[in-house]
């Protein structure tokens, strides 16, 4: 963390419990706390069943930064999905970008925002696409220079003018 | 211990991004893990890119859709606005196309190796076209530049409003500053 750390025990901490060990049935030996696993060995558009997103695509694509948190219902029927499904659901406990999910699970972009949003259709998953144009948002631009100006540099100097 | 109501997810920061630019091994993603606060990651995402002649017969221009490394790292500046930063590479054949990548972004760093100038033409004039506000920032191998910088301006013939800068993309501080140039043009720019 280099700046704007979050206070410990945050909403975000305590929204979620851990999931209970005994109350799911445990289909995989393997416990699921390895963060990052092997690329999968589907191809990646089997996952979506040929479906893509961006490329040639009509549809403008979800925007990377677009923030991705699951519900609760998500949540809760974590051990009901398949791997896939299961992995974006279980990572999104705490609002991820789609570049983070993908990042994470070392999938490709556009398979993430195809089942991203085929888990926001079942309920599974909110999307919060970004709204308006920020770049035009003097307001938004001047937090965002604020922001940076407090990170330090690696010995801790702010810029602050 | 406080538990929100079911069904109220975290409330998310807003995004905000910025993408840094550039021909091979310029230090884009050198650059992008100087200031992440994880250690930046990789994503695979396709581009579509347009081939920089075009088709003699039909005067189409040749579209392919590649798969690129996405550099991808992020700096939470308050608990509720986070910036993320993408690399991207720059393809010298390719006009190249991050429409996708880079829609709604504040503004894009041209990072440059002086001793390879015209590695990072694609990308200015990327964002020139779309008009998107953008510095250029020379990267000082070792604290060596070997040009000065009027002669990098007048070598990628950039407009005189376009910020020039040098930095070091192994330092904290001096990426910070690079992208503080890029955003103070994109104030100015918005009218702020
Ligand atoms: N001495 C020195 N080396 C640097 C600097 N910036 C980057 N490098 C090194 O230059 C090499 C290329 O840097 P990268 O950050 O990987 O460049 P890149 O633009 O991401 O490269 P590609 O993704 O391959 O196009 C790496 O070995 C870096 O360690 C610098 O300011 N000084
Ligand atoms: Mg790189």
């Amino acid at each position: 963390m280099t700046a704007g750390e979050a206070p410990s025990g945050s909403a975000a901490d305590d929204a979620y419990p851990e999931p209970c060990p005994g109350s799911y049935p445990q289909p995989h030996p393997e416990p699921h706390t390895e963060p990052v696993r092997p690329a999968s060995a589907v191809r990646p558009f089997l996952l979506t069943a040929g479906r893509v997103a961006g490329g040639e695509s009509l549809v403008p694509p979800i925007p990377v930064e677009t923030q991705v948190v699951a519900t609760s219902g998500g949540i809760a029927a974590l051990d009901t999905f398949a791997f896939e499904h299961r992995d974006i659901v279980a990572v999104c406990q705490e609002p991820l970008s789609l570049a983070e999910i993908a990042a994470k699970l070392r999938m490709h972009l556009n398979v993430i925002r195809v089942l991203a949003d085929d888990l926001r259709v079942d309920g599974r998953l909110t999307l919060h696409l970004p709204q308006g144009n920020p770049a035009r948002d003097a307001s938004v631009l001047r937090r965002v220079i604020d922001g940076l100006r407090a990170v330090p540099d690696s010995r801790g100097a702010r810029r602050d003018y | 211990m406080a538990r929100l109501p079911d069904d109220v997810p975290a409330r998310p920061p807003l995004p905000v991004k910025m993408v840094i630019a550039g021909g091979f091994g310029v230090g884009k993603t050198t650059t992008v893990a100087s200031i992440s606060e994880i250690a930046p990651l990789t994503t695979e995402a396709s581009i579509t890119s347009v081939a920089a002649g075009v088709d003699d017969l039909t005067h189409t221009p040749q579209k392919t859709t590649t798969t690129v490394a996405l550099d991808f790292g992020c700096v939470t500046l308050d608990p509720t606005l986070k910036l993320y930063l993408f690399g991207t590479p720059g393809q010298e054949r390719f006009g190249f196309m991050w429409d996708d990548l880079v829609e709604g972004a504040l503004g894009g760093l041209v990072i440059v190796d002086t001793r390879r100038l015209d590695d990072c033409y694609a990308a200015v004039d990327y964002f020139e076209h779309r008009d998107i506000p953008f510095a250029v920032a020379v990267n000082a191998f070792d604290g060596q530049v070997e040009h000065d910088l009027g002669d990098v301006r007048w070598a990628l013939d950039v407009r005189d409003n376009v910020p020039l800068t040098v930095f070091d993309a192994r330092e904290r501080g001096s990426v910070r500053d690079a992208l503080l140039v890029v955003l103070e043009h994109a104030l100015a720019r918005a009218g702020g």
